[in-house]
């Protein structure tokens, strides 16, 4: 009966919303896909990018998580430090004298490198941070956690203090792609810089795939996610790891603020928004697996993007019950995650 | 025993002793009443936190051209002033609050400048939400006076109505008026759409558009509102129709917003066709951008009260007296202006009672002016001590090959209730409301053209 | 549990009895403002802190959902007592069914989220509590019909006789805060020596065996959070009161951290750090407003972020932590800690119990 229960709630409320979306969703703005199957899957494909953007920054979270058991409070301010970053970045590349450029303006490389220039100043800001704050009290797990909180606060401030005032500024996409690209597919035409997001997470997935699988670093993590005290006590230099893992994944928040500046915006207040995407991310994914980012990522993208569209309109601003839906339901019935493993 | 007994006398003697301090500051004090006290609520942070200076400039430059008040630092208004009286009292700036759009904060700053530091009189703030909730504050503090900044609720002044609350700007849908007209009879539109910011600024400056266009006959065919704060407006931009759908977009998305979301506009529907945009104030704040100001060329926005690069006598008297205290800063920008006003209103009505608050500040509310001479039009007050100002519409043009925004039209005194379309028993802007009904506004057919700064009367 | 009469425990009955008298006379002494802002606000967010300290220190789970849930109770009042006010839903109901009301709901919903979080441990816990507590904020800020965005004003007028409204003196609400104080702190002394508070206290320390012991751990877990949820509505109902005014800015993340910080640098081990780390983070809030932070720049944030961080480092178990460290040193020991938060969080590492 335990065991059917959840199946049986899960499955009646994936019937449930599919039903909806495909068939009865009426008085919304599209109405149900067969009505109208174009923005159907222009949704899907705004849910599917904006999973791919989660993905990159929830994966580096689950990542610090599953190793090292730190919350690592201050991914959000990391991903909007790492949007101005990029941001200052560009507009010194391009010469922009504190305008937003136009992509007509933007090649790939004035793209290109103030990404890589913002991945790799967080992940050694995030290094520098773990050497000196964390590495010392290792095992500590709620001290940690209450360390790199502190640390968001100051963060969060100093980046009100030195990055303009923490206002609005936003990266510009190289012009070839900023522009539509046609799908074939019920004549939709699709924005390019989008698709582009998805690709980079999944980019973002193969590589870091390649490196947990493929790689002896990426194999020392993965014993250390499975069983940390008996990995530092193979002789592994479980330190070093530790230091590389975090190091990745500031870097990866760092990757997705610069995206993600890209994309929407930096801002105050972004910080405050990722930090919550990526725990839900990874409550529902499940602790330490790529896999488990990757499906929470997943799962947290589309309901939170059709959600938004397929409510009836004069209820869309309750879109984020959806989201305490969806934690309730994986919490109740599946505290570890869907592909955590229990205790 | 000896460390014993230090261990029970050193943490009381500790704490005796913190009390001690802790109460000195505490103990009351005795007022002086020689002195008035005001206090300035402006914004350090958030989306208008570079507005802090500005506001106290404005502010500040007002006391010095009508009380005598000399700034310290005519780069650096937060640095005070000196000198300066109204009707016999020396001003004694107790603060400057430091909002953050919240009206939490809001709130939290008004205490400490109004019970802390004792101030009788504050003007401010700056912000929609901020000034709901300073004019609840005033309406259960009846023995201080409340002047507001720039703060552009409707609720503030039409549901409030607190007795010591004065506004002497228009609210955000005044602001707009004049758009629904040039909508539906310049850009031929009849069938519109509007995107707003899921709050309540959003919602007012919303219904200056919506009461105004749907005066005229046009109809609304779809409201999409965006949550605020937000990071991907793609999903509430696709709600719009489709350009070839509609005949035109109002925009009402502001702070960080309305960047990402023209840009999110971009991607779902390609070009900005600038004869089917209308912005709302925030379409000025966005000159600072290359990317989309090019595309924005010939739309039009809602103003701010103000009417920028105005030529009229009267504009230019202003901005000579603005300009002499603190020339580093735009008088013709609503942040100096629409707190010039208050202050100026201010010395205005001190002189008249004296200075005389002894028995309470009820002679100081009958003697604020009820007519205003302003810079930029008369400006008048309502029952509600609301403002009935001028409104200037205005269009992003190209000129010299720069970018910028010019007035092209006055609508004199534009009041609050849109001609009885708002009032205390209507439902507050929101979601639903204003509904989209033909009405008779006052200032239909009215709208005198602006060229070159001057109104073709 | 030794119970006996040491010199540590003289001293804090003193200090008890000193600080009781202090607060006592306070109105009488101090100026509105100290009465009003400072101290009234302390014992509310006292309560507030002392829902968590009460699930931190006995029950081995730091949650940062009670800011949630202090919103939630300070919302729902609001709704249901107020009649014209610029938001929310003017329900008009009397004043003190009101108040039953919005502690009820809050209560209920604590409830909601305890059975969510009571399987997990630890630090799990605490990213579930903080994904519930962001999501009430956001819950508030965007269902603008409950939170009237620009918050729901007009509370105090329609708060009972006892409390006043907003012309009755400060002294008025302060009493009322400080009694609920005194009972919350009495309660919670209370409970923890109940079976339910002695098993909760197992199940902090030894979950499994508790289990094995026929304990229904997450359900025990479940009740506990419920109750920590009914003293935070306590809190939420005092800050309606006392704001006069509930907008979504009061509870988001800032917020949900600020009163983690004052769970932190009272002390997580004891109940009495929730106001004595309510009191320093207020007046440090209060005095530093216009301090510039040199070289770093920013302000209050970074200001009490460093704070934090320091008391972290040094002293995780606060200021009361502080104390009673000073009274184990010198190999005299004055007292075991009445209880002991989750063993890798103090300083030394070495446990004291």
């Amino acid at each position: 009966m335990s065991r059917l229960l959840p199946r049986i709630v899960a499955f009646a409320a994936i019937a449930f919303s599919l039903i909806w979306v495909l068939f009865a969703a009426r008085n919304t703005n599209f109405g149900p896909a067969i009505d109208d199957p174009k923005n159907f899957f222009i949704t899907l494909l705004n849910g599917l990018t904006f999973a791919g953007l989660l993905f990159i920054v929830a994966s580096g979270f689950a990542l610090i998580f599953g190793l090292m058991r730190v919350i690592n409070m201050a991914q959000g301010v990391f991903f909007l430090l790492g949007g101005y970053i990029a941001y200052d970045m560009q507009q010194y590349l391009a010469d922009a004298g504190g305008f937003t450029p136009i992509s007509t303006d933007i090649n790939a490389w004035e793209w290109l490198i103030p990404a890589l220039v913002a991945t790799l100043a967080i992940g050694v800001f995030g290094l520098a941070i773990q050497q000196l704050l964390l590495r010392w009290n290792q095992g500590q797990d709620l001290r940690q956690a209450l360390i790199t909180i502190a640390l968001s606060v100051i963060l969060a401030d100093q980046i009100i203090e030195h990055f303009h005032g923490g206002l609005g500024r936003s990266v510009t996409w190289p012009g070839s792609i900023e522009k539509f690209v046609d799908l074939h597919v019920f004549g939709i035409q699709y924005s390019l810089a989008r698709l582009t997001v998805l690709a980079l997470g999944l980019m973002v997935g193969v590589l870091l795939w390649l490196w947990l699988y493929r790689t002896r670093t990426g194999m020392v993590i993965r014993a250390g996610v499975d069983d940390r005290q008996m990995t530092s006590a193979l002789g592994i230099n479980i330190q070093r790891t530790f230091a590389i893992a975090f190091f990745v994944g500031s870097a990866l928040a760092g990757f997705g603020g610069a995206v993600g500046a890209t994309q929407a915006g930096a801002a105050t207040g972004a910080d405050g928004q990722w930090l919550l995407n990526s725990l839900v991310v990874v409550i529902i994914g499940g602790l330490g697996s790529l896999l488990g980012a990757a499906v929470g990522s997943l799962l947290y993208g589309l309901v939170f993007t059709f959600a938004a569209v397929y409510l009836p309109s004069g209820y869309t601003n309750y879109a984020i019950v959806f989201t305490f839906a969806l934690l309730a339901l994986v919490l109740a019935f599946r505290p570890q995650g869907l592909i955590g493993r229990p205790g | 025993m000896k460390v014993g007994k230090w261990k029970f006398l050193l943490p009381l003697g500790l704490l005796v002793a913190g009390s001690a301090v802790a109460t000195s500051g505490a103990l009351a004090t005795s007022a002086q009443s020689n002195e008035v006290k005001i206090a300035i609520l402006s914004e350090c942070k958030g989306a208008f936190g570079g507005a802090f200076e500005e506001q106290i400039a404005g502010v500040q430059a007002a006391f010095s051209q009508y009380a005598g008040a000399k700034p310290k630092n005519k780069k650096k208004p937060s640095a005070g002033i000196t000198g300066g009286s109204m009707g016999g009292k020396a001003i004694k700036i107790v603060g400057y609050g430091c909002g953050d759009e919240t009206p939490a904060l809001a709130l939290k700053e008004t205490r400490r400048l109004m019970e802390q530091l004792g101030g009788e009189i504050m003007i401010g703030p700056l912000s929609g939400d901020e000034g709901v909730a300073v004019a609840n504050y005033a309406k259960a503090h009846p023995k201080q006076t409340f002047l507001n900044g720039t703060s552009g609720g409707q609720q503030t002044t039409l549901k409030v109505r607190a007795k010591n609350f004065f506004r002497y700007n228009g609210d955000g849908a005044q602001w707009n008026a004049g758009t629904g007209e040039i909508a539906y009879k310049r850009l031929g539109w009849r069938n519109a759409a509007i995107i707003m910011d899921d709050y309540s600024f959003g919602y007012t400056s919303g219904a200056g558009f919506i009461a105004e266009f749907c005066a005229w006959g046009g109809k609304i065919s779809k409201r999409v509102f965006v949550p605020s704060p937000n990071t991907d407006y793609s999903s509430y931009v696709q709600q719009l129709p489709a350009p070839d759908k509609i005949d035109g977009y109002f925009w009402v998305v502001g702070g960080s917003g309305t960047g990402p979301s023209l840009k999110a506009y971009q991607q779902a529907f390609g070009a900005i066709d600038p004869k089917k945009f209308i912005g709302n104030l925030f379409f000025a704040f966005y000159g600072a951008d290359k990317e989309l100001g090019p595309q924005l060329v010939g739309a039009y926005m809602g103003g701010f009260g103000t009417g920028p690069g105005l030529q009229t006598p009267a504009a230019k008297a202003y901005r000579k007296l603005a300009t002499r205290w603190y020339p580093d800063f735009n008088p013709d920008d609503g942040f100096y202006y629409n707190w010039w006003n208050p202050a100026w209103a201010l010395t205005t009505a001190m002189k008249t009672i004296n200075g005389d608050l002894s028995a309470g500040h009820q002679k100081l509310w009958a003697a604020m002016p009820r007519t205003l001479n302003a810079g930029f039009g008369k400006i008048v007050l309502d029952k509600n001590r609301q403002a009935i100002q001028d409104q200037y519409p205005i269009r992003y043009v190209k000129k010299n090959g720069a970018i910028t925004f010019e007035v092209i039209g006055l609508i004199p005194q534009v009041d609050q209730t849109f001609g009885g379309q708002f009032s205390e028993t209507t439902p507050s802007p929101s979601r639903a409301a204003p509904a989209c009904k033909k009405a008779k506004l006052p200032w239909m057919n009215k709208i005198i053209p602006v060229k070159n700064g001057v109104p073709q009367r | 549990m030794t119970k006996g009469w040491t010199a540590k425990r003289i001293v804090e009955r003193c200090v008890g009895v000193a600080v009781l008298v202090f607060v006592a006379i306070g109105p009488a002494a101090l100026t509105d403002y100290w009465v009003s802002s400072i101290l009234t606000q302390t014992f509310l967010l006292g309560i507030a802190a002392a829902s968590l300290i009460f699930l931190s220190a006995y029950g081995g789970m730091i949650s940062l959902a009670q800011t949630a849930i202090f919103g939630i109770a300070a919302f729902a009042l609001a709704n249901f007592v107020t009649t014209d006010a610029t938001g929310g839903q003017n329900l008009g109901w009397n004043p003190w069914l009101a108040v039953a009301g919005a502690i009820v709901i809050a209560t209920a919903i604590a409830l909601v989220f305890g059975a969510l979080a009571s399987r997990s441990l630890g630090i799990y816990f605490l990213m579930i509590t903080l994904a519930l507590g962001v999501i009430g904020f956001y819950f508030f800020l965007q269902v603008d019909k409950l939170s009237g965005r620009a918050g729901i004003p007009t509370i105090r007028e329609h708060a009972p006789s006892i409390v006043g409204d907003a012309s009755a003196p400060p002294a008025r609400l302060y009493y009322v805060a400080l009694v609920l104080a005194l009972v919350v702190y009495v309660v919670i002394r209370y409970i923890v020596r109940t079976p339910f508070g002695i098993a909760l206290q197992g199940i902090r320390d030894e979950p499994v065996r508790m289990a094995s012991l026929g304990y229904n751990v997450p359900v025990h877990r479940m009740l506990a959070f419920g109750l920590a949820g009914f003293f935070a509505s306590l809190g939420g109902v005092l800050y309606a009161w006392w704001n006069d005014l509930v907008d979504p800015a009061a509870i988001d993340l800032n917020a949900i951290v600020s009163l983690l910080v004052i769970a932190v640098i009272g002390g997580l081990g004891r109940i009495e750090g929730a106001w004595l780390g309510a009191l320093a983070f207020i007046l440090i809030n209060n005095y530093v407003r216009d301090v510039e932070v040199p070289v770093l720049g920013g302000s209050f944030p970074t200001v009490i972020g460093f704070i934090f961080l320091a008391i972290v480092l040094v002293s995780p178990d606060g200021l009361m932590g502080l104390w009673d460290r000073v009274w184990s040193m010198g190999g005299r020991r004055g007292e075991p800690p009445q209880a002991s938060v989750d063993v890798p969080l103090s300083a030394t590492g070495a446990s004291s119990t």
